[in-house]
């Protein structure tokens, strides 16, 4: 790696192929094209899943005509695209990063009012594709997902599964992906106190068809979202959701069994063969098993996370003549936000990873 | 540094010179060397413009710039953590509070207090906005068994080594006293002066007490499960307990009664079975927790004030942990 290169490069383009990809010497002839247009020295790294060798024949003469400009990482295994992303994340080494499906989603000249609004002070800008010119299955679906998004995580993202990401590095530092939360980036981002903007850009006609999902992947995407609506929320107050959730349930059983044992003690009524009264009995059960799992979170974070800082330092600046420190509060190591799995950096594999 | 005045700011544009004004010319009347925290909980007015405007101006301003509103509680813990004082004030910054006061909470504070609590009694508040307050403070003094009046009242002062302790999160602020309180403090409560609001708008409303409700629970139960997990969940096990043996005598008295055209019913069965499921999960999870509090790093010695007689110190409090 020369020097040179490193110190010149404005975009490092991120492309992990997972799923499926289209005709990538064309993708990447096109973006580099326009980022070129832009007076941006770019550079590509192609993370590939083991699933998708086929993609690689391609990338070794894309490399071969383009040198040190294009990196591949071949991982040995199916880790996902979250993973794929953090493996390229850690070879990016531009100060913007672009983060792009691996296949035709938006038009190239998108990057431009992109790249711009990155400069008018957004920390990420989140690509929205508008209009949609895709199948009505595609959108009606797409238009489901956010909706439980936007609800669940009180955000305003219309597409956030769109590939097209801008951001700079430092959100990249503190992006630390794992499972199904790259669909999610602009959340997390935002929730670290970033400034997220999105950006409306042209839609490709590639990416016209209508992708119908298997049923389980339709469920892991539901939990997904419930995942990060608990993330956002409740990573350090678990007994807030747990225990709202607890008492609500032990609270109507107990109600019902008051009724029923009510009308026992005034009507006489006959007790053991009312399912009612089993009911009753479920729900209060239910609700201390669910109140108690919240204790129990909520005595993870207690005792695992008492160091951790809740709140993120832009800059701290100290009177007088107003030097600026910034990003890491005087007098303390900068501590991480909290990760719930803080792991999940170390457990990416490292031996099952080839770079070329 | 004898003292460190932390003040959170968030949307405050009115207030901020005319509070560093105030704040500034009652701590220098005070006679002690200070310093003040002003933090910025990610305001979207001018209040980072003026509050720069002040750093560059005043070498004792150490200004905290949060990325995005965190609330007050991750405010007042930002000044906690870079408050060098042995003595830490907290105060509101929209000029409701009274810097006047400063040298009165001091005063008690020398006397041998920990903590000194604000009591705004005379509150210049709407009753909409007293209503919900009140409720809260009644609720936080029952379950915490700490008589405090004005939970609420930012306006505090503290021993520097207490603050440097505290862990705060959610929404915290709100019982810090208590909290410190339950760990060994000694408070004391001193009727503060209260001013109408000038400028801008409350940020708070009703919606809070079920918040304040649950954030309350948690902690008492924190406070009491994270040192002997096991003991809590198997007392919280022990009425399913009692249950399932009642539920089970029923059913076999039930059954044992039972005429030869009658039908045997279930629900009394099932009941058994379900109360024994949750026993038993109670007390698995107790033993779960033993676990997590043990790999975790949680020292309870750090939680717990003493008074350490030391007379090489002329401050005469010490923490416990420090000479463990």
């Amino acid at each position: 790696m020369s020097r040179t290169l490193h110190s010149t490069l404005d975009v490092s383009v991120i492309v992990p192929i997972v799923e499926r990809y289209g005709n990538l010497q064309q993708l990447h002839h096109e973006f580099a094209a326009e980022l070129t247009r832009l007076g941006q020295k770019s550079e590509f790294i192609f993370v590939v899943d083991d699933s998708q060798r086929g993609a690689l024949p391609v990338l070794r003469e894309l490399q071969k005509r383009e040198g040190e400009r294009i990196s591949i990482v071949q991982l040995n295994g199916s880790f996902g695209e979250s993973a794929a992303l953090m493996l390229g994340l850690e070879r990016a080494r531009g100060e913007k990063i672009m983060t792009l499906a691996a296949y035709f989603q938006v038009e190239p000249r998108g990057i431009g009012p992109a790249l711009a609004a990155l400069d008018e002070g957004a920390d990420l800008v989140a690509g929205r594709r508008f209009p949609r010119i895709d199948s009505f299955f595609n959108r009606v679906q797409s238009r489901l997902f956010h909706w439980f998004v936007r609800r669940l995580t009180s955000t305003d993202f219309h597409d956030i599964s769109c590939g097209f990401k801008v951001m700079r590095r430092r959100v990249a530092r503190e992006l630390h992906l794992y499972g199904g939360q790259h669909r999610f980036i602009p959340i997390l981002a935002m929730n670290r106190g970033f400034t997220v903007r999105e950006v409306q850009l042209p839609q490709r006609s590639e990416d016209r068809p209508a992708r119908f999902l298997g049923a389980g992947a339709y469920l892991g995407r539901l939990l997904d979202i419930l995942t990060i609506f608990f993330l956002v929320k409740f990573t350090r107050t678990p007994l807030r959701f747990f225990g709202l959730l607890g008492l609500f349930l032990f609270g109507s059983g107990f109600v019902i069994d008051l009724i029923v044992a009510t009308q026992k003690i005034v009507w006489n009524l006959e007790i053991s063969d009312r399912p009612l009264l089993l009911l009753g009995v479920l729900l209060m059960v239910l609700g201390v098993q669910t109140l108690s799992l919240g204790l129990l979170g909520e005595m993870i974070i207690f005792t695992h996370a008492r160091n951790v800082r809740d709140y993120r330092v832009a800059e701290v600046i100290r009177g007088s003549r107003g030097e600026t420190v910034s990003e890491i509060p005087t007098g303390r190591q900068p501590v991480p936000p909290l990760e719930i799995s803080p792991a999940a950096e170390e457990r990416e594999p490292g031996p099952a990873l080839q770079v070329s | 540094m004898d003292l460190s005045i932390v003040i959170p700011l968030y949307n405050e544009e009115e207030s901020v010179d005319a509070l560093y004004q105030e704040v500034t010319t009652a701590a220098e009347a005070l006679d002690r060397e200070y310093e003040l925290i002003l933090v910025d909980d990610g305001s979207r007015d001018a209040t980072r413009a003026k509050l720069r405007v002040l750093c560059a101006r005043d070498p004792r301003i150490k200004g905290i710039f949060f990325r995005r509103n965190y609330g007050q509680t991750a405010a007042i813990q930002a000044g906690f953590d870079q408050a060098r004082g042995r003595v830490v004030i907290t105060l509101d910054g929209d000029l409701q509070n009274d810097p006047q006061d400063f040298g009165l909470l001091l005063r008690h504070l020398d006397e041998g207090y920990d903590v000194v609590c604000g009591w705004r009694k005379d509150r210049k508040d709407s009753f909409s906005r007293r209503l919900p307050s009140i409720v809260a403070n009644r609720l936080i003094s029952a379950l915490t068994g700490t008589p405090i009046h004005d939970n609420g009242c930012t306006l505090k002062a503290y021993r520097g080594d207490i603050v440097r302790r505290a862990r705060l999160y959610a929404e915290m602020h709100r019982f810090l006293a208590p909290m410190m309180s339950l760990s060994g403090a000694r408070y004391k409560e001193v009727v503060v002066n209260h001013r109408a609001r000038q400028f801008g708008t409350s940020k708070y409303g009703f919606s809070r007490i079920w918040k304040v409700f649950l954030d309350l629970l948690t902690i008492k139960m924190l406070l009491g499960f994270t040192t002997r997990p096991a003991v809590w969940f198997g007392l919280l096990s022990l009425p399913f307990l009692v249950g399932t043996i009642f539920a089970f005598a029923i059913s076999v008295y039930r059954h044992l009664t039972l005429l030869p055209h009658m039908q045997y019913s279930l629900v009394f069965p099932t009941i058994t079975i379900l109360f024994v499921f949750a026993a038993a999960h109670l007390i698995v999870l107790g033993v779960f927790a033993e676990l997590v509090v043990k790999v975790g790093d949680f020292r309870q010695a750090e939680t717990i004030l003493a008074t350490v007689d030391d007379p090489g110190e002329s401050h005469h409090e010490q923490n416990i942990a420090q000479h463990a």
